[in-house]
């Protein structure tokens, strides 16, 4: 082959990719950005509102769950934004602050639908009186539990723990199962997940974790100090794998999924999460406890949808608001799909009446709370946070009030700014 | 001292099978290191390609099991389906590898010929100018572009991704090919000017032909680096519909609070090394040359 021969080649081979990969383009009406994942959910009620709207379709993009901030701040300075934006609850205050979204007290004050939407989704999402965003595919943490290896272990399976002393207790027996079977698990090296499930059992106990303002005091209460400790404990006498101690989230859902984890804080999309993967497993939920029988709390989490400042279809992005907050949709885009709804009320539904543990999770919404705060990523979710710290040199460490100290001190400086 | 002279007398064949068994000894020692090492390089793919076909669960397990108990495309399919679907994300890729390919040849072959061949001022110092994007982590420089091709309407564009891309590669695709023509004999090229050959007609005619795996090694580098760019092809890109496939594989594994999809994250991975080890094969006799040009005078 001669040289010109394979250059022609070579170039014509570029040029039918380039091509064809300009074929691929489809026009929508609409765009909406979705963290990836709560793009699960949010895809049945962007499906729902393209069977009916074929006029104005949504199209979804899913950005990576820790991309979203940096993509969505660029987006805004550079003026290209998408029509509507599904991310996590708690960068809420961050994004209204920083004049990123479209005020939406105007239109949502006279919706009655809005007014029945849980209280820490309203919270979250209004600032200096004015509201910015409406609930959209909620979740909550819980506490699940292996019915199985608490049969085997001589527990009742029925019954799930109620105190921390009694998940250190029944950790206990399960362990002594022996084998790769532990009594505990938590994702030691992942921020957001322990925020999610282990500051609520502080949160039960009364403690108050992080400060609103300068001045108020972070990791308050004789909570954070009791849950601790117990975990430390339960980490020395081996209940948790040694894995834990390194898990940044990998093993968060998957550990428990595995079958030999007796007892895990986690979420309320794990319910169809495990019917479908392993639906073999039998495993029951309740909310997470704090130290004396009857304290519980759970955080809200989840994503709320807002409008992004320079949104071209504000209109019709404001119709959508509407409608994903309607009976209809709250119960045949989520309910339906096992997801809770964001107004508490129809948490009493006929999608729910065979899925008890389904039930389970919207309590746990009504005694939920979600802390609205500046720099939660600072404060929390960044893998050097103070946060983080506290938990792994309080629990992989021993030192429970060494480390409680020197996180109060980052946090106090931190909201300072 | 009448003692008797050992000679290196003519070798017996006894001595003859003793060489040819430590000749065989050796061969085989170095051939069971090769297939060790082999192995070793082998094992994550096969691990991989294990963890891809078994049911998502039984990938996900704590402990792990290294052999798949069952099998199951559902990793695959979910791959296949997921966003927008595969093919999207692969034509976007390959239109973008294809254009950076394109504005990396155009652009630094005349470059690489100009500073090999030319007595051009200060050339030293403009190629260390040319090699400092090399220096600078280009995360840094991802923003201001951002906002600069957001104004030329070039964000979103596979266009503008592969012009992004061009300019990560430029540096190292420049030193290459300098390189490249540097090692051609000086010759070669006096012969051409003899026989009346225009700068530009000894270019083609005598230079081109002796750079090809030069620019070979750089079209290789270029694709492989354009196919797995991941920051910039997230910030460029806002569409669905546009993004590329390092995008789409962060995506496909993400769960909840970083919880990891393994099974579909080893399907993806499988299927994006794929055109890779494709093009490398492809283009391997050329590469190894490409990337030595110039390297020993």
């Amino acid at each position: 082959m001669t040289f010109a021969k394979r250059s022609s080649a070579f170039a014509l081979a570029l040029t039918t990719s380039t091509f064809l990969s300009f074929s691929t383009s489809f026009a929508a009406d609409l765009s909406m950005w979705v963290r990836a994942s709560g793009a699960g959910a949010a895809q049945h009620l962007v499906d729902l509102w393209n069977t009916g709207h074929a006029d104005k379709k949504i199209a979804v993009t899913v950005i990576p769950d820790n991309q979203m901030v940096t993509k969505l701040a660029t987006g805004s300075q550079a003026g290209d934004v998408p029509d509507l934006v599904s991310f996590d609850l708690i960068y809420m205050p961050d994004f209204m602050k920083a004049g990123f979204l479209t005020d939406l007290t105007a239109d949502l004050k006279g919706d009655p639908n809005y007014a029945g939407v849980a209280e820490a989704y309203k919270n979250i999402a209004t600032y200096d009186g004015k509201i910015y965003g409406a609930g959209f595919t909620p979740d909550v943490s819980i506490l699940v539990w292996n019915k199985d290896l608490f049969k085997k272990a001589g527990l009742d399976p029925e019954k799930g723990p109620t105190t921390l002393a009694e998940i250190h207790a029944d950790a206990t027996k399960i362990r002594a199962l022996g084998g790769d079977t532990y009594g505990y698990y938590f994702s030691g090296a992942c921020p957001g997940c322990n925020i999610f499930v282990t500051s609520p059992m502080m949160v039960a106990a009364g403690a108050k974790i992080l400060p609103a303002k300068a001045g108020d005091t972070p990791l308050d209460g004789d909570g954070v100090k009791a849950v601790l400790t117990e975990m430390q404990a339960m980490w020395k006498e081996g209940l948790i794998p040694a894995s834990a101690q390194a898990d940044n989230g990998a093993s968060f859902v998957s550990a428990f999924m595995s079958g030999n984890i007796g007892i895990e804080g986690s979420g309320g999309f794990m319910i169809s999460l495990l019917k479908e993967k392993a639906p073999n497993l039998n495993f029951g939920v309740t909310i997470l406890p704090g130290i004396k029988d009857g304290q519980q709390s759970a955080f809200v989490g989840g994503d709320v949808v807002a409008i992004p400042k320079g949104s071209k279809q504000a209109a019709v992005a404001k119709e959508f608001i509407h409608w994903e907050l309607t009976d209809e949709v709250q119960l045949e885009g989520l309910a339906k799909n096992n997801i809770i709804p964001s107004r508490p009320a129809l948490a009493d539904n006929k999608y729910f009446k065979d899925e008890p543990r389904v039930v389970t999770t919207a309590k746990a919404l009504g005694v939920g709370y979600v802390p609205w705060v500046f720099h939660f990523n600072d404060m929390v979710n960044s893998d050097s946070s103070p946060w983080i710290q506290m938990l792994q040199t309080a629990i992989f460490d021993g030192d429970v009030d060494g480390a409680i100290k020197k996180a109060r001190d980052s946090m106090s400086s931190i909201v300072a700014q | 001292m009448t003692g008797t002279v050992t000679t290196p007398a003519h070798k017996t064949p006894a001595d003859e099978n003793r060489i040819a068994g430590q000749n065989n000894l050796n061969g085989y020692l170095v051939g069971a290191i090769a297939v060790f090492i082999g192995a070793l390089m082998l094992a994550p793919l096969v691990l991989s390609f294990f963890a891809s076909i078994k049911p998502s669960a039984e990938a996900s397990a704590v402990p792990p099991s290294y052999l798949p108990h069952s099998f199951s495309l559902e990793n695959y399919d979910h791959v296949l389906n997921f966003g927008a679907g595969l093919g999207t994300y692969v034509g976007n890729s390959l239109g973008v590898a294809a254009f950076t390919i394109i504005f990396s040849l155009v652009l630094s072959v005349p470059a690489g010929f100009g500073l090999a061949r030319f007595n051009i001022p200060y050339k030293e110092v403009l190629f260390v100018i040319l090699l400092t994007p090399l220096m600078i982590p280009y995360q840094a420089l991802l923003t201001p572009l951002y906002f600069m091709f957001a104004k030329l309407g070039l964000a979103n564009t596979l266009f503008g991704l592969a012009i992004v891309h061009t300019i990560l590669q430029i540096p190292f695709s420049v030193y290459l090919m300098r390189n490249a023509f540097e090692s051609v004999p000086r010759e070669l090229e006096e012969a051409a000017v003899i026989d009346g050959c225009s700068t530009f007609v000894s270019f083609r005619r005598v230079f081109l032909p002796l750079v090809f795996p030069g620019m070979v090694t750089v079209t290789l580098f270029a694709f492989i680096a354009s196919w797995n760019e991941f920051l910039a092809a997230l910030i460029f890109m806002n569409k669905e519909t546009s993004f590329t496939v390092p995008i789409m594989l962060v995506s496909v594994r993400i769960g909840h609070f970083g919880a990891v999809d393994w099974g579909a994250l080893q399907a993806g991975i499988l299927i994006s090394i794929l055109p890779c080890a494709l093009i490398y094969i492809f283009l391997q006799k050329y590469y190894v040359s490409g990337l030595l040009g110039g390297a020993v005078k």
